[in-house]
C-alpha cells in the first residue's frame, strides 16, 4: 500500500496536478482569509473555512479524475492487478495519496490562525474543530471522486461527473426542503427502492429467484410496517436524503460543536464509497 | 506447474474461450498460436488474475488462482499485450515501483534491479523517461517488469511485436535463456519464433484448441513427407517414365514447368520408405539432371493455416490435405522459409 501511496503522491508533483491543487487552494483559501478575518478585523476564523468549502467542488475532481480512470486507460492496472497486491491496497492507497495531499494543503493554512493569534486571543479549541469538520467533509467527497473515477476510463467523464455529484450533494438541503413527507408518496418512494434493489441484483447476477425473493420480503416488510406503525412512513423520503447531505453535519463543527456522530458519519460515508469502488473493480474482472 | 482445467470465459453470448484444458511442466516453454480474437489474451489474463474465469480453475504450482491469488501472483511475472508502462516514470523509478509492490526485499532491490536491466540490456536508459523510449524499448522495460521478483513462470503476450528483425532475435535469445530456470509460456504471431524457441506449440482458435504438440511432431504429424517435389530437365513422358520405374515410387504426378525446359513432378514414396536415394539413382545414369529435389513438408505456418482455416480438421484432429492445396503450398513455401532465414540471418 505504501507503494501505491508514494506513486500517486510522486504522480501529483510529476505532473501539473500538485502544484494546481495546492496553489489554487491556498490561493482561495488566503483572499478569504484577509476579506473575512484581516480587513473586517473579526478574530472568528472557522467563518472562513465554511465559506470556502465550496472549492471542493473544483480541487476534488482535480484530485481524484486520475486515480482509477488513468490505469483503466493505460492498462495498467494489469500490473497492479497481477502483482500480489489486494485490490483493497490499491485502493485505499490512492485514496491516502489523495487525502494526504489535502492534509498537506490544509496543514499549510493553520499558518492563518497562527497570523491571528499574533493579534489577541483565538478559540484554539473550535478552530481545531472546524479543521477535524473540514478535512472529514473532504476526504468524503474524495472517496467520491474516487469511486467515480472507477466507474470510466475517461479523465473527462470522471471529472465531469464528479462535478455534478459534488453539487448535487451540495444542494440536498434545497432538494430535500422540495420533497414531499405525505405517506402515501413515502410509500411509493419506497416501492420503487425495493424494486430498484432487486433490479440491480439481477442485473449482476442474473438470478431471477433471489430478486422475486428480494422483492417479496421487501413487499412483507412494508405491509407489515404500515400494519403496526403507519407513522413510521412520514418523511421517510427526507429521512433517505438527508443521509447524503454533508454539508449540513458539516454546519455543527464550524459552530464549534464536536459532534462524535458526525464524524463516524463521515468516516461511514468514506468507507461506503470505499468499499464501492473496490467492488466495482472487482465486478470489472468478473464480467 | 501450471494446469488450466476446463477454462470457459463468456462475454454475454459470446464465448471468448471455451472449455480449455492443458498443463505446461516445469521449464517447459510453451507457445500460443492463434489467429487475433482466438481467446490467447483471454487465456493468459485467467492464468495471471486479472480476470476470472466463467467456469474453470487455474492451478499455478498447486495453488488455485481463485482460492490462493496472493500465492499465484507471486510466482507469475506477466508482460501483457500492451507494456503496463507509467509514462511519466524514468526506467530506473518504474522498476524500483515494481520492486515495492511485488514486496522485494528492500535490501535485495538494487541486485535484482541491476540483475534484470541487465538482462534485457537496458542500463544505459535507465534514466530516461519511459515515455521517451522507443517501443522496442518500452518492449523490454516491460520484459525486464516481468522478471522482477524471481517469479516461477513467466507469461509473455507476444512479446517480440513491434520490434525489428535485430531486437527479436535479442529478445528471443533472452527468453531462451530465461527457459533455463523458468516456466513460460508465451503467445506470438511469428510462427517460426515459436518454432525456435518452443518446446511445445499450442494452437488454440475460436476459443478452442485446435493442437497441442511439439513443433516437430505437429509438423510430422500434417506433414506428407513422403511426398517430394522434383525438377528435372527432361521432357514430360521420359521423366514420367524414369520416375515410374523407381520401386519404392506410389505415384506421380506431373505438376507443370516453371522453367524452360524443365518439368516439375510430385512424387509420393511408399509409406515408411526413403525415396530421395532411389530417384537419385534412377537419373543417376540418364541424362536428365535433378535440378531440384525438396521435401513437400509443411512448415509451421502452413500447419497453422491448415488447422484454423479447416472445420474438418479441427473436428478430426487428423489432416488430410487435397491435392489441389498443394500447388498453393508449394508458391507460398519457398517465400515463407525466405522470410524465415531473412529474420535469423540478422
Amino acid at each position: 500500500m505504501l507503494a501505491i501511496i508514494n506513486k500517486e503522491l510522486r504522480n501529483y508533483f510529476a505532473s501539473a496536478t500538485g502544484y494546481i491543487f495546492m496553489s489554487f487552494f491556498l490561493l482561495i483559501s488566503g483572499i478569504f482569509f484577509s476579506i473575512t478575518n484581516l480587513f473586517e478585523q473579526n478574530p472568528v476564523y472557522n467563518n472562513v473555512l465554511s465559506s470556502i468549502t465550496f472549492i471542493f467542488l473544483f480541487v476534488v475532481p482535480m484530485l481524484t479524475m486520475r486515480l482509477i480512470a488513468e490505469e483503466t486507460r493505460q492498462k495498467t492496472d494489469q500490473l497492479l492487478l497481477t502483482s500480489p497486491l489486494k485490490v483493497s491496497e490499491i485502493v485505499l492507497g490512492k485514496y491516502f495519496a489523495a487525502l494526504l495531499l489535502f492534509l498537506l494543503t490544509l496543514f499549510i493554512t493553520v499558518l492563518y490562525p497562527v497570523i491571528l493569534s499574533f493579534h489577541g486571543k483565538i478559540a484554539v479549541g473550535e478552530i481545531v474543530g472546524g479543521y477535524i469538520g473540514f478535512f472529514l467533509l473532504g476526504a468524503a467527497f474524495i472517496s467520491v471522486g474516487l469511486f467515480i473515477s472507477s466507474l470510466t476510463d475517461n479523465q473527462v467523464v470522471s471529472a465531469v461527473v464528479t462535478v455534478i455529484t459534488l453539487l448535487v450533494l451540495w444542494i440536498m438541503e434545497g432538494i430535500i426542503m422540495g420533497l414531499p413527507t405525505d405517506r402515501k408518496s413515502s410509500i411509493v418512494f419506497m416501492a420503487i427502492l425495493v424494486i430498484a434493489i432487486a433490479a440491480l441484483f439481477y442485473n449482476s447476477t442474473k438470478n431471477i429467484f433471489i430478486s422475486a425473493a428480494i422483492v417479496i420480503i421487501g413487499a412483507i416488510i412494508m405491509v407489515a410496517v404500515y400494519l403496526i406503525n403507519p407513522a413510521l412512513y412520514d418523511g421517510v423520503i427526507v429521512r433517505i436524503f438527508q443521509w447524503f447531505s454533508l454539508l449540513e453535519r458539516y454546519q455543527s463543527f464550524s459552530y464549534g460543536i464536536f459532534d462524535v456522530s458526525s464524524v463516524v458519519y463521515f468516516i461511514t460515508f468514506s468507507c461506503a464509497f470505499i468499499f464501492l469502488t473496490i467492488q466495482t473493480i472487482e465486478k470489472r474482472r468478473w464480467s | 506447474m501450471i494446469e488450466v482445467i476446463n477454462l470457459t470465459k463468456q462475454y454475454g453470448q459470446h464465448k471468448a474461450i471455451d472449455n480449455i484444458s492443458f498443463t505446461v511442466e516445469k521449464g517447459e516453454i510453451l507457445g500460443f498460436l492463434g489467429p487475433n480474437g482466438a481467446g490467447k489474451s483471454t487465456t493468459m489474463n485467467i492464468i495471471t488474475g486479472y480476470i476470472s474465469a466463467t467456469e474453470g480453475t487455474v492451478k499455478v504450482d498447486g495453488y488455485d488462482i481463485l482460492e490462493q491469488p496472493e500465492e499465484v501472483k507471486k510466482r507469475i511475472g506477466y508482460l501483457p499485450e500492451l507494456p503496463p508502462l507509467y509514462m511519466e516514470m524514468t526506467v530506473e523509478e518504474y522498476l524500483k515501483f515494481v520492486c515495492h509492490i511485488k514486496k522485494v526485499k528492500p535490501q535485495k532491490q538494487k541486485e535484482v534491479l541491476g540483475k534484470v536491466m541487465n538482462a534485457v540490456k537496458i542500463t544505459d536508459m535507465r534514466k530516461r523517461l519511459i515515455k521517451n523510449l522507443s517501443k522496442g524499448y518500452r518492449q523490454r522495460v516491460g520484459l525486464a517488469q516481468a522478471m522482477i521478483g524471481e517469479p516461477q513462470v513467466l507469461i509473455l503476450d507476444e512479446p517480440t511485436v513491434g520490434l525489428d528483425p535485430k531486437q527479436i532475435i535479442e529478445i528471443r535469445n533472452v527468453i531462451k535463456s530465461l527457459g533455463k530456470d523458468h516456466t513460460i509460456i508465451l503467445s506470438s504471431h511469428i510462427l517460426s519464433e515459436v518454432s525456435a524457441v518452443c518446446d511445445r506449440v499450442l494452437i488454440i482458435n475460436k476459443g478452442k484448441i485446435v493442437a497441442i504438440d511439439t513443433p516437430e511432431n505437429l509438423a510430422k504429424r500434417l506433414s506428407q513427407s513422403n511426398k517430394m517435389l522434383l525438377r528435372i530437365k527432361a521432357s514430360k513422358d521420359k521423366a514420367l517414365n524414369i520416375v515410374k520405374g523407381v520401386k519404392s515410387v506410389k505415384t506421380a504426378e506431373i505438376t507443370g514447368s516453371r522453367e524452360p525446359n524443365t518439368i516439375d513432378i510430385v512424387v509420393e514414396g511408399k509409406e515408411g520408405l526413403d525415396i530421395r536415394e532411389d530417384l537419385f539413382y534412377a537419373f543417376k545414369s540418364t541424362d536428365y539432371p535433378i535440378l531440384m529435389m525438396k521435401s513437400l513438408d509443411l512448415t509451421l505456418e502452413e500447419i497453422f493455416l491448415q488447422v484454423t482455416t479447416q472445420e474438418q480438421a479441427i473436428d478430426h484432429e487428423s489432416i488430410s490435405i487435397s491435392e489441389e492445396n498443394d500447388a498453393q503450398h508449394e508458391e507460398t513455401d519457398g517465400q515463407q522459409r525466405e522470410d524465415g532465414e531473412d529474420v535469423s540471418n540478422n
